[in-house]
């Protein structure tokens, strides 16, 4: 009997050295996890951030623009359906210090008002592992316009405001990208527009990009500003903010051409202050280019 | 009785599958893959050094995989236009060639030979056969080999699609350069 088991080691032993390329591949082949890239082409998606930040020593260069109301009282073609205006314009640099972290400034026409922007990638969705990424972003700002009245600013403090969000996103498809953003808005009680109006709101965006082309993708967003802490009986008619747009990306640059009922550009100016519905007109054309800089030195090429 | 059919059995079944000629085995997961393309706005380059390689050089067949993922752009945006726009990385996340030498590999020998491996050559999910040229050298000690190897890739050949469009630019020909360090695999 122990001949026996003797031979059928043997046989066995023999059996697993009759090995081929292919059963060595398998075996010397590790998987190694990568970072999921390009949840959404661009940092910012219609109003909303995305989970994405500037890569490493890149510079973006931002443009934003929005035109006047398509339709209704300020509308048709006395305006030419709203290019005649610019409710607001926004001119901003976005910077790179590592891949996670980004940093920006900006300067909008509405309230003149100066924006510094911190966002941070606390989590990064993997192909295998991680299913979500979420990012941090913070930004505050400083509004530099004369007051409206003697007392409007009663000191330089009532004159900032901040933001902060938290964006889970998600890529399920290399075509489709879904984020969730709860935020919390925080300002002075001098720039509560509305007297019955809460001073600082939650929120909550949702967004979503569609790849309809390689480089060309339908975009979306959603924020919730009514209908979470903010009283439903105030004087002023507000409206959730709503866009779509089309995004165009080519090389280095991000065109985005979108339509929305929000007349500002960043959260902190349209999070309280979007009065306008899609309803009666008051939807807008707008767009954003962006145009990236790599500064860094060519030292990614570290072999 | 039983016993003596057993040994039988078992005789025949060891004699099966004992080889008479033991295959060599070499192997390497460093192999650096780099390539360039060269065009008119920009020269664009990228390596990587995470290539995975197995040759049997008794039968002179040769299985050779690189991720995809694993190659490394002078600028991150290109890395993710690369996997984004051109390869589709998540769909297709390797290249690959699997095939074999035509002649033997001559083990022996520690002269740079020339050898062309034939066989089947993979990148976006698109296939072609291929005799690509190869450069072999064994090394003295008899347990490691030197591959290097020179060959273009057509991007059309394997369906990646160049937008004619504003500043895009790339080569319609991609010089690739192979590079590999084997070791032998201890039986």
């Amino acid at each position: 009997m122990k001949k026996i088991l003797l031979f059928l080691f043997l046989m066995i032993l023999s059996f697993a050295k009759a090995q081929d390329v292919d059963s060595i591949m398998a075996n010397i082949s590790e998987q190694k996890e990568y970072k999921t890239q390009a949840t959404f082409k661009s940092p910012r998606l219609v109003l909303l951030q995305t989970n994405e930040t500037q890569k490493a020593k890149n510079l973006a260069f931002w443009v934003g623009h929005r035109f006047g109301d398509i339709g209704g009282e300020f509308g048709s073609s006395h305006t030419l359906y709203g290019l005649d205006f610019a409710t607001d314009l926004y001119l901003g640099f976005d910077y790179g210090i590592t891949d996670e972290l980004t940093v920006g400034i900006g300067r909008s026409k509405f309230n003149e008002s100066y924006s510094a922007l911190v966002k941070y990638r606390l989590l990064w969705q993997e192909e295998e592992g991680l299913p979500f990424s979420v990012t941090l972003f913070g930004q505050s700002s400083w509004i530099t316009r004369e007051p409206f009245s003697n007392n409007e600013f009663q000191d330089e403090g009532d004159r900032i405001n901040h933001f902060f969000q938290a964006i889970v996103a998600r890529k399920f498809t290399p075509g489709i990208s879904f984020m969730v953003s709860p935020g919390y808005f925080l300002r002075p009680e001098a720039q509560v527009q509305d007297a019955g109006d809460k001073q600082n709101l939650f929120v909550l965006g949702i967004g979503g990009r569609f790849k309809i082309l390689k480089r060309v993708s339908l975009i979306t967003d959603y924020t919730f500003v009514n209908g979470l802490s903010r009283p439903d009986d105030l004087q002023t008619d507000y409206h959730n903010p709503f866009g779509v747009g089309v995004e165009i990306e080519t090389g280095g640059h991000v065109f985005s051409l979108n339509f929305q009922n929000s007349r500002y550009i960043t959260a902190n100016n349209f999070i309280p202050n979007t009065t306008k519905s899609w309803s009666d007109g008051g939807v807008r054309f707008g767009f954003a280019i962006s145009r990236n800089f790599n500064l860094g030195p060519k030292e990614r090429n570290d072999y | 009785m039983r016993s003596i059919l057993f040994h039988i059995i078992l005789f025949f079944l060891v004699c099966a599958s004992w080889q008479p000629v033991q295959a060599q085995f070499y192997q390497t997961t460093s192999a650096s893959v780099r390539f360039y393309s060269s065009a008119p706005v920009e020269d664009i380059e990228a390596i990587s050094k995470e290539g995975v390689s197995v040759i049997n050089s008794d039968n002179g067949d040769i299985s050779f995989k690189v991720k995809m993922r694993s190659f490394r752009f002078e600028k991150a945006l290109m890395q993710e236009h690369f996997n984004e726009n051109y390869m589709e990385s998540e769909k297709f996340p390797d290249a690959s060639f699997k095939g074999k030498s035509v002649g033997q590999i001559d083990i022996s020998s520690t002269k740079p030979q020339k050898v062309i491996f034939k066989g089947k050559f993979t990148v976006h999910g698109v296939s072609k056969q291929r005799e690509l040229p190869v450069t072999i050298k064994m090394g003295s000690d008899g347990e490691t080999m030197s591959l290097s190897s020179e060959f273009k890739v057509k991007c059309v050949d394997h369906d990646i699609k160049i937008p004619k469009i504003l500043w895009e630019n790339i080569a319609e020909v991609i010089d690739v350069y192979v590079k590999a360090e084997f070791k032998i695999i201890s039986q």
